[in-house]
């Protein structure tokens, strides 16, 4: 790794790689989109001090070349993505390589992809410019933070949720430990390995950091992680599940566990899982929305223009948004459990965040520095009716459900 | 466009077939019926509609739908803004309303239709069942009869559910006949609304499913689905009595959603193998709306020639029962959905 950058350990991401300031970095990946590409080319920065005016009809159906709002006060690229520029005088190193971008400015890159800083990181630890969980389908053309290889054994992989750094093996099978094993005994034998599967390492396998090995019987070796043997659930019916741990003493296996959620929030169950809510068994939505730009600008969070959600959520009027997808309130004595999940003061009227003095100002949760909302016609605890409301099923200018269980969606979590 | 048309028999022919190729004798030695129970789980559900081969029910075409729709209210977008195009558009979408969008909204304007009497009235805007039979309540059809995306075999919306009925586990509604003592002729017995849990038992191909297979009775997240009513076997026929408020799991893109149905009956033809026949009721507008734009965005709306702006219109303009106490206007609208089922066990533990 050259001079200058480090690794960090996030709240939301774990590791991921940082600058010498301690802001996360992160990379453009290109996307393929419904009429076309967005994000970078590897090797060919694409991101630049130019404001795009209109859309670049990259989502069906709406076509090419509509004016984009608020053009007065619309950022470029790299207002909200600074470059992460090199010195004439550095080097090469690795998967770390430099790139001349059309200025001659030279710029960092990783595995050939341009790196950048997020405006919406403020402090060492911050990963709020993009996320490494899965967005899929239809979603806008992210921004990711660069993350460090993994120390995996082979075999392994982790997958970001809204519940943690989940452990899985390479083809996504949840992997579960149990309460009675440890890492030179097993409990689970006999009848117990109808159900669960020994995790097995290969011949050549070695102990390493967290994990060791156990020996069940000669020659069979279980991987053994943080001191509890791992295993696979037989009866789990999909990718990443959670069905294992219905069964008593067993448990998914986390690298990081999610950030406390606020005490006042309660799980609720719903016909398709576990879903956040308030402290009155409302469902919890986030908000998520990126406009059709090239640029592919993000329009979820209360700095950027509120053009489009004040359309999706009141048909522009802010008393109705108020109504139809109300802020989640805290509490007066209610405090920020951690970096995750904040108290901001907000505007209701133009969405913005404001000092705690503002006149009519409201203070409500916030999820990775965005509010987030009930929805007006859930009545009752575990109503998710407010779940794909917007464009793209919610995913590029609406809501979606704040899950915590998944039996039903393939890794929605 | 045969497929609708043809898959559905007069019960009749049902009847017919019965007792010439052999009754389904519900005593037969290795019958499937156990204990007075027979459990079917579902593998095709979609609105029904009558389509003839020269399309004579929509005289008229077919429904733009967003695509067409915006070219002509904006033929020269590129001097407007984002607020006055897509975002006008898409707020008509997610805050519709019953003014005119300026828009002709081309009904079924044929008189035939699948269906129930749903009201037990013959009035004058009914259809008629093809074999028929009068007093046919279905103005969903009426609504989406003349859109594309609603067609058979290929529009947007038929091929999305089908395909979502069988892989999604969510969707896995199924029914459990009990107290039955023969499956042609039953005068009364119970009938159990449940969700399964598991994938359905197929073929090596994947695609057909197999009678047979067994699915664990979801009493976790499903439990708040299930319904029980009363029934009666004539002649190998289902009916059912109405259920008052049905809930069907729906999601056939991702989002998991629901239809709500007011005074739901079945009327299938039954056989060890499979249930086919209708599902009927009176469809909760608003659920019925806000299902398809949630799971279906304008993009796949605009590939159906659906327009959801004018379809809610249509949809409220139709609704034909459970008047809202306070305004008077109709909130539920008459429907029928064609319904396959195959024969499953039911697992309770």
């Amino acid at each position: 790794m050259p001079t200058g950058f480090q690794v960090i350990v996030s709240e939301l991401e774990g590791p991921v790689f940082a600058d010498a300031n301690g802001m996360t970095l992160y990379k453009w990946p290109l996307r393929i989109l419904r009429n076309g590409y967005s994000g970078e080319t590897p090797g060919i920065p694409g991101c630049y001090d130019e404001v795009l005016e209109v859309t670049a009809g990259l989502m069906s159906p709406y076509p090419a070349g509509i004016k984009l709002p608020e053009l007065d006060e619309r950022p470029s690229c790299v207002d909200l993505w600074p470059p992460v520029y090199a010195d004439a005088a550095d080097e090469a190193i690795g998967k770390w390589t430099i790139l001349e971008r059309r200025d001659g400015s030279l710029q960092w890159a990783y595995d050939e992809q341009p790196l950048y800083t997020s405006v919406r990181d403020s402090q060492q630890g911050d990963v709020l410019g993009g996320t490494t969980r899965n967005s899929r389908g239809d979603s806008p053309a992210y921004r990711i933070p660069l993350v460090p290889p993994s120390m995996l054994p082979p075999g392994f992989a982790i997958k970001s949720t809204s519940i943690g750094r989940i452990l899985t093996t390479n083809t996504n099978e949840s992997v579960y430990s149990y309460e009675g094993d440890s890492a030179t005994t097993v409990a689970c034998a006999g009848d117990c390995l109808t159900n669960w599967n020994p995790v097995l390492a290969p011949a050549l396998a070695s102990e390493q950091g967290e994990w060791s090995l156990l020996e069940r019987s000669p020659g069979e070796r279980q991987w053994v992680f943080r001191g509890k043997p791992l295993y696979t659930h037989e009866l789990d019916t999909g990718s990443w599940s959670l069905e294992g741990s219905d069964e008593p003493g067993w448990h998914n296996v986390f690298t990081q566990k999610a950030p406390a959620i606020p005490a006042s929030f309660t799980v609720q169950q719903s016909i398709a899982g576990n879903v956040l809510a308030d402290a009155n068994g409302r469902t919890i939505y986030r908000y998520f929305c990126g406009d059709d730009s090239q640029d592919q600008l993000s329009c979820d969070h209360p700095a950027d223009t509120q053009v489009y959600r004040l359309a999706m959520c009141g048909a522009g009027k802010p008393e109705k948004c108020l109504e139809h997808w109300p802020y989640v309130i805290a509490g007066e004595n209610e405090e920020s459990p951690n970096r995750t999940w904040r108290i901001r003061t907000i505007d209701p009227i133009t969405g913005r965040y404001v000092n705690a003095e503002h006149e009519g100002v409201l203070r409500v949760w916030t999820y990775r520095d965005r509010p987030i909302y009930g929805y007006g016609l859930d009545k009752a605890p575990g109503d998710v009716h407010g779940g794909g409301i917007g464009e793209w099923r919610g995913k590029r200018n609406g809501l979606r459900a704040f899950w915590l269980r998944d039996d039903f969606m393939g890794g929605i979590l | 466009m045969m497929v609708r048309i043809i898959r559905r028999m007069p019960l009749s022919i049902f009847v017919l077939g019965a007792f010439v190729f052999g009754s389904t004798n519900s005593f037969a030695q290795n019958s499937v019926l156990k204990d007075g129970r027979i459990g079917y789980v579902m593998t095709d559900l979609f609105w029904s509609v009558y389509q003839t081969e020269t399309v004579e029910e929509c005289p008229r075409g077919f429904n733009d739908g967003p695509r067409e729709q915006f070219e002509q209210l904006f033929p020269a977008h590129e001097f407007l803004s984002i607020e006055e195009t897509q975002l006008k558009q898409e707020i008509e979408t997610w805050h519709p309303n019953t003014e005119p969008d300026g828009f002709e909204f081309l009904e079924v304007e044929g008189g035939l239709s699948w269906g129930l009497n749903l009201d037990g009235k013959v009035g004058p805007n009914d259809f008629v069942h093809p074999d028929g039979t009068p007093g046919i309540d279905n103005e969903v059809y009426r609504a989406i009869g003349c859109i594309i995306g609603f067609r058979g075999p290929d529009g947007v919306e038929y091929i999305f559910q089908n395909k979502a009925i069988l892989d999604r586990r969510y969707n896995r509604m199924m029914i459990e006949l009990s107290g039955v003592d023969d499956l042609e002729n039953d005068e009364e017995l119970t009938v159990t609304w449940y969700r399964g849990m598991d994938r359905l038992l197929t073929d090596a191909t994947g695609q057909k499913v197999m009678a047979g297979g067994t699915q664990r009775i979801d009493h976790r997240w499903g439990s708040s689905l299930v319904r029980e009513t009363s029934g009666r076997i004539e002649n190998g026929v289902l009916t059912t009595d109405p259920i008052g408020d049905l809930v069907v799991p729906w999601m056939n893109l991702s989002v998991p959603s629901i239809h709500q149905f007011k005074d739901a009956r079945l009327q299938l033809n039954l056989t060890e193998q499979n249930a086919t026949g209708l599902l009927a009721g009176y469809a909760d507008v608003d659920t019925w709306y806000y299902q398809l734009i949630r799971n279906d965005s304008t993009h796949h709306l605009s590939n159906g020639q659906i327009s959801g702006i004018s379809l809610y219109k249509a949809l409220r303009r139709l609704a034909d029962a459970h008047p809202d106490p306070e305004t008077g206007e109709n909130t539920a609208i008459s429907t029928a959905l064609d319904i396959k089922m195959t024969q499953v066990f039911a697992n309770h533990k």
